[in-house]
């Protein structure tokens, strides 16, 4: 099960409203590559997972991905907060406002809502692992794009530690990948499917 | 905690350095490798950790060279609290693929026991931070205070 603790992994503390940058931002909430795909790639997979380091992997790195939905959340909420109807006209942020208001929804930066389409739980170990790893790449390269177009110091403050959070989960995927991978036939690998054929 | 800081220098020789790790010399074709990170590698004091988004100067790797120097809540009880929550996670996903490195689990549990502490202090000053905190409560205030993502002054004291 799941419990709430009342505070963020990290700090978002943002001085300014902003709504222009709220607009990309909101794709790592709801976006293709967002936390909360991370999430539910993490958690839903981890149930086909043959081996208790993988399952405990996918679990803690799917709980985090939980935090930085929150955190994503957190400076969306802090630079469209105080927004005024000026703000939000010459921010270009219509398109959003009129059918969220201020409210954080879960979307990619194109408008298109969340969509379970963007995340992949295939139930074969090795399948699933190579894709958290490019899921991780993907996040990662989001982030970087991010920073070239924000020059707000408050947010890229926080865009920094979770990009980095991107560059970690990469190296434990690889790592349980490779134990994933001493574990099985090392003459064909793709012998069979561990998560599948006991 | 300065025992987990030892000299950071990356070094490139036989053992390989901690900005690298070691691959099987003998693997199967047409898989993915990622170098497995080495056994009780370096780390980062708590505080500099959160800041830098990792545990671990091996797996620092910045876009463009672009660092936090500090971070909002730095030298706060949250900001502790944040530091020494954040040590426990990073030792968590380390130990998950290193669950025999009896010097990271070390670390783990001397983390825990700071943290435990910080938890209780700041709970005492500023209210629950969970269901359960609120045994050290003498009335319902697990709705008083700020939420985690309305940043305000209170609760970075």
């Amino acid at each position: 099960m799941f419990s709430y603790i009342k505070k963020l992994e990290y700090p978002v503390k943002i001085a300014n409203t902003n709504p222009a940058l709220a607009k990309f931002i909101i794709s790592q909430y709801g976006g293709p590559d967002g936390e909360l795909a991370a999430s539910l790639r993490y958690l839903s997979q981890r149930y086909s997972m043959p081996y208790p380091e993988l399952r405990g992997l996918l679990t803690d790195i799917g709980v985090e991905e939980l935090g930085h939905f929150e955190m994503v959340a957190s400076i969306v909420h802090q630079l469209t907060r105080d927004m005024s109807m000026e703000e939000i006209k010459k921010a270009g942020f219509e398109t959003y406002f009129v059918d969220h208001t201020a409210g954080i929804y879960p979307q990619f930066a194109s408008g298109t809502p969340w969509t379970a389409a963007t995340i992949g739980v295939k139930g074969d170990t090795i399948t699933d692992l190579t894709e958290d790893m490019g899921a991780e790449q993907k996040a990662r390269t989001t982030y970087d794009n991010i920073l070239r177009m924000s020059d707000d110091p408050d947010v890229n403050n926080v865009i920094r530690f979770l990009r980095e959070r991107e560059v970690v989960h990469f190296q434990r995927f690889g790592e349980a990948l490779g134990k994933t991978l001493e574990k099985l036939d090392q003459k064909n690998v793709y012998f069979m499917n561990p998560s599948f054929d006991k | 905690m300065e025992n987990l800081k030892p000299d950071m220098k990356p070094d490139m020789g036989g053992d390989c350095g901690y900005k690298c790790g070691m691959l099987p010399m003998c693997a199967p074709l047409a898989t993915s490798w990622v170098p497995p990170q080495g056994m009780n590698p370096p780390m980062y004091a708590p505080e500099e950790a959160l800041t830098r988004g990792t545990l671990f100067p091996g797996l620092d790797l910045p876009f463009m060279n672009m660092v936090n120097k500090s971070n909002p809540y730095a030298g706060t009880p949250l900001g502790e609290l944040m530091a020494l929550t954040f040590m426990v996670k990073e030792l968590q996903l380390y130990l998950d693929t290193h669950p025999n490195d009896k010097e990271a689990f070390k670390a783990m549990k001397d983390t825990l026991a700071l943290k435990n502490e910080a938890w209780k202090r700041y709970v005492k000053m500023y209210g629950p931070l969970t269901v359960e905190d609120l045994e050290m409560s003498d009335k319902y205030d697990w709705l008083q205070g700020p939420w985690p993502w309305e940043y305000c002054e209170r609760s970075a004291k």
